[in-house]
């Protein structure tokens, strides 16, 4: 086994591994399993880097240019992200998903592995240096802001599940288990359940499941840590773009083309760009513009791996 | 309804922003549908490819070239006109609010102590104490009571005026280009010299080359393209020819119309006789891939489709291998326009096409594609995407913030501070930092231990 290949197992690994425990410490909040999962998942994502590198240093090929490569850094990417942001705002509690999402990917991305191939000539160029990480990176970002508005909606679809008719009927049934006391907050915050009253009050009736909710950071946080990761992923997009459009005109002639991933990724740029302008409205901020976001990510997935597969475009030279 | 309600109705249609992102959505589907369905084929192609109502739709509809389609300048002129209007009738207004008192406590995020002093002091204390932190402070009296308002980043309210702008900039760029600019492809056999359309000049490919390196990988051998590189002569406005390459990634610039390596291929002489006999007048051209030819009083037509570099020798068939080791030509052959078939014709083999025709393909010569450009609107382009990212930069990253503070009396020497923050993004991005920043506010007033913080944040 050649170096890069030992890292790339123990990065895979490490995120296996670290998403059980950061999954398990999410159901749990069993402070131990956190304290494991937080180091496999910053050991998993040096290796990662680490890998690229020695990949890069034993081929002297630029080793972003094919699925394998960019999707290794798109999962090293993700979990960097959300390292960034679990340290910040103390979010470790979501490290399970983004893990086992990074882990997908990343073993995906070895089912493409083909060995070192020197690059098409239109790849030959500076500009794979700059462009595909970034692109890579906004990827990134708008995983992380998936994942967070996915747990924003588990929580916002179980307060109307709990101010309906089932509540009154879970208070009655509450079998009074232990609730779990660990809280996850998002920095100095109040802490407080403001937006999620019906969990609140279930909570307090010995409901375990809306205790455990009740724990999560309120919607508004969740919100504004959704909010945070898109603006760290519509302007490396926007770069992202930019810089494409850079190579593009030096390869081919045109800065815009109309190919099919170009227009991929503008489409995800539109639904961010509606993302954002949803935000700016109070009506709208919060249940809406959280599936924008989660639509956003699938957009994101067509853009990068459903174009790739399934349409042909310029990305392979005319012969 | 009168100009003036229709004109009221446009603008506050227009200005507003949901109306901008049900804009952003159609522009959002009608780019998925370029991206679906495949732009600028055939007829025939989506005939084949759809079933055949949705194909005629397709046609019907201009889906086969979307970005050019009404529908698609349509969206981007609306969203430009609603851009606009909200610019003027939304962003710039709201963007520089004026000094107000409000009801502290019905706002959102609130919070009070009470401290020692008397109000003057403590309205100098809040002053320095926000004044330290960058915080623009002034203060103002309404209705006999006096505020003071703190502003941070007050500039970058504008962050969404610069995105706007640089978007609008980035649309002119791309007009500029409709108005002005031109492109085309131009393919050259080797030894050919050609006047390039709408610029003056000559451009003659000496020599094309490209390299093919064999590669083992995990699923076999590929055959990867290594470089594309075209040796060209080329007389600009200045009448001196010069000799030039032409790489992918590397074009050339020839009075300000760049050209680039695009595409290369096999042109092919081909020969045709009649009973033997050769016909001078078809067997003088050499196609490239793509032309055909017609044959006399027959009805029927070659077109020569591709060129395969190696077949196999057993087969006969084309293979993967790029590198010209055993070539011959694929030929589709057709009857009064309807297609009868497909033949792969090694060089210098033949195909009788009855009636005592044959064609043979007798030579191969490399030709290089060229793309060429002349795009005046590429600074614009540029300068707007400067200033759309400093725009979106702006405004995500820098949080315009106020804070309305009155200072009540509430007795000899005791006064109560009550705060309260609005910010362009809403409350809750801000709530965290309005806690910390009563928290250091109340310490920075020296606020004595008995004392509680009453924070009402999200009241
Ligand atoms: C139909 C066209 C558009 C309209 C009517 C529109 C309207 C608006 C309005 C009113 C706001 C401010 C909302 C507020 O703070 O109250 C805004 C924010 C913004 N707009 Fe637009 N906009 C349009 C297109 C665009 C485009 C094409 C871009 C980028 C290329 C863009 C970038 C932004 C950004 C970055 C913000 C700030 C968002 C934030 O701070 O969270 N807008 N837009």
């Amino acid at each position: 086994m050649s170096l890069d290949e030992v890292l790339m197992a123990i990065a895979l690994t490490a995120y296996v591994l670290g998403a059980l425990a950061l999954l398990v410490y999410f159901f749990s909040r069993e402070e131990w399993l956190c304290r494991v999962g937080a180091p496999l998942a910053i050991l998993g994502c040096v290796a990662q880097f680490a890998q690229l590198i020695a990949r890069f240093e034993l081929t002297h090929v630029w080793p972003l240019l094919n699925l394998y490569g960019s999707l290794s850094l798109f999962s090293a990417m993700s979990v960097a992200i959300y390292i960034g942001f679990a340290f910040r705002y103390r979010l470790w509690f979501a490290g399970g998903f983004v893990l086992a999402l990074a882990a997908i990917f990343l073993a995906y991305g070895v089912t493409w592995y083909e060995g070192t191939m020197p690059p098409v000539p239109s790849l030959q160029s500076y500009w794979a240096k700059i462009h595909v990480p970034i692109v890579v990176s906004s990827y990134a970002a708008f995983l992380v802001a998936f994942v967070f508005s996915c747990i924003y909606l588990m929580k916002y679809y179980a307060e109307r599940a709990f101010a309906g008719a089932g509540a009154a009927r879970d208070l009655a049934t509450s079998t009074g288990a232990t609730i779990p006391a660990a809280s996850f907050s998002v920095g100095a915050a109040t802490g407080m359940q403001r937006d999620t009253p019906a969990i609140a009050a279930a909570a307090q009736a010995g409901n375990p499941v809306a205790a455990w909710l009740g724990a999560l950071p309120s919607l508004a946080q969740l919100d504004v840590i959704v909010y945070r990761a898109v603006a760290i992923g519509l302007p490396l997009i926007t770069i992202g773009i930019i810089t494409g459009a850079m190579w593009a005109k030096e390869a081919w002639g045109a800065y815009w083309q109309w190919d099919p991933k170009e227009t991929a990724a503008l489409f995800s740029w539109i639904i961010y760009l509606a993302y954002m302008h949803l935000h700016t409205r109070h009506a709208w901020r919060g249940l809406r513009t959280n599936w924008v976001s989660v639509i956003g990510f699938l957009s994101i997935i067509f853009c990068y791996l459903g174009v790739n597969i399934w349409i042909s475009g310029l990305h392979s030279y005319k012969v | 309804m009168t100009l003036r309600a229709l004109y009221a109705d446009f603008v506050s249609t227009f200005g507003n922003v949901l109306f901008a992102v049900s804009l952003f959505v159609v522009w959002g589907l009608l780019t998925l549908v370029g991206v679906v369905v495949d732009q600028g084929q055939d007829p025939s192609v989506y005939f084949q490819s759809y079933a055949a109502p949705i194909a005629r739709a397709i046609l019907r509809l201009n889906f086969d070239n979307i970005y050019h389609s009404p529908w698609y300048v349509g969206i981007i002129g609306l969203i430009l006109l609603s851009l606009t209007v909200c610019t003027f009738k939304r962003v710039i207004p709201a963007r520089l609010p004026p000094l107000h008192a409000v009801k502290v406590e019905h706002m959102p995020l609130h919070a009070s102590f009470d401290t020692d002093g008397d109000a003057a002091a403590a309205r100098r204390r809040i002053a320095e104490f926000f004044a330290s932190r960058g915080w623009l402070v002034r203060e103002r009296t309404f209705s006999g009571v006096e505020w003071s308002f703190a502003d941070k980043h007050n500039w970058a309210r504008r962050g969404v005026l610069i995105a706007h702008i640089g978007f609008v900039i980035i649309a002119a760029g791309t007009t500029l280009y409709w108005a002005r600019g031109f492109s085309g492809e131009i393919a050259l056999l080797t030894g050919q010299t050609a006047q390039v359309p709408r610029t003056r000049a000559i451009i003659r490919l000496d020599r094309f080359a490209y390299k093919i390196a064999p590669i083992m990988t995990k699923s076999g051998m590929v055959y990867q393209p290594i470089d594309y590189v075209s040796h060209v002569t080329v007389t600009g406005n200045d009448g001196i020819p010069k000799q030039m390459t032409v790489r992918v990634n590397h074009p050339i610039d020839v009075d300000g119309t760049l050209y680039y390596q695009a595409s290369y291929g096999f042109g092919v002489r081909f020969l045709v006789t009649r009973n033997g006999q050769p016909v001078s007048a078809l067997s003088n051209r050499t196609l490239l891939e793509g032309e055909s030819f017609e044959i006399p009083q027959t009805g029927r037509s070659v077109l020569y489709e591709r060129f395969a570099p190696t077949i196999d020798r057993q087969t006969g068939m084309p293979t993967a291998d790029p590198r010209v080791n055993n070539p011959a030509v694929v030929l589709a052959i057709s009857q009064s326009g309807n297609p009868i078939g497909e033949v792969v014709v090694p060089l210098h083999s033949w195909i009788d096409l009855g009636e005592g025709w044959r064609v043979v393909p007798s030579r191969y010569t490399l030709y290089s594609g060229f793309q060429y450009r002349y795009d005046p609107g590429i600074p614009l382009v540029g300068i707007g995407a400067f200033v759309l990212l400093s725009g979106l930069l702006v405004s995500f990253y820098l949080l315009p913030a106020r804070l309305y503070i009155r200072v009540d009396e509430v007795g000899p020497q005791r006064v109560r501070v009550a705060g309260a923050a609005t910010t362009v993004k809403g409350y809750d991005v801000f709530e965290n930092e309005f806690g910390r920043l009563m928290v250091a506010l109340r310490e920075a007033m020296a606020v004595s231990p008995r004392q509680e913080v009453h924070e009402h944040v999200f009241g």
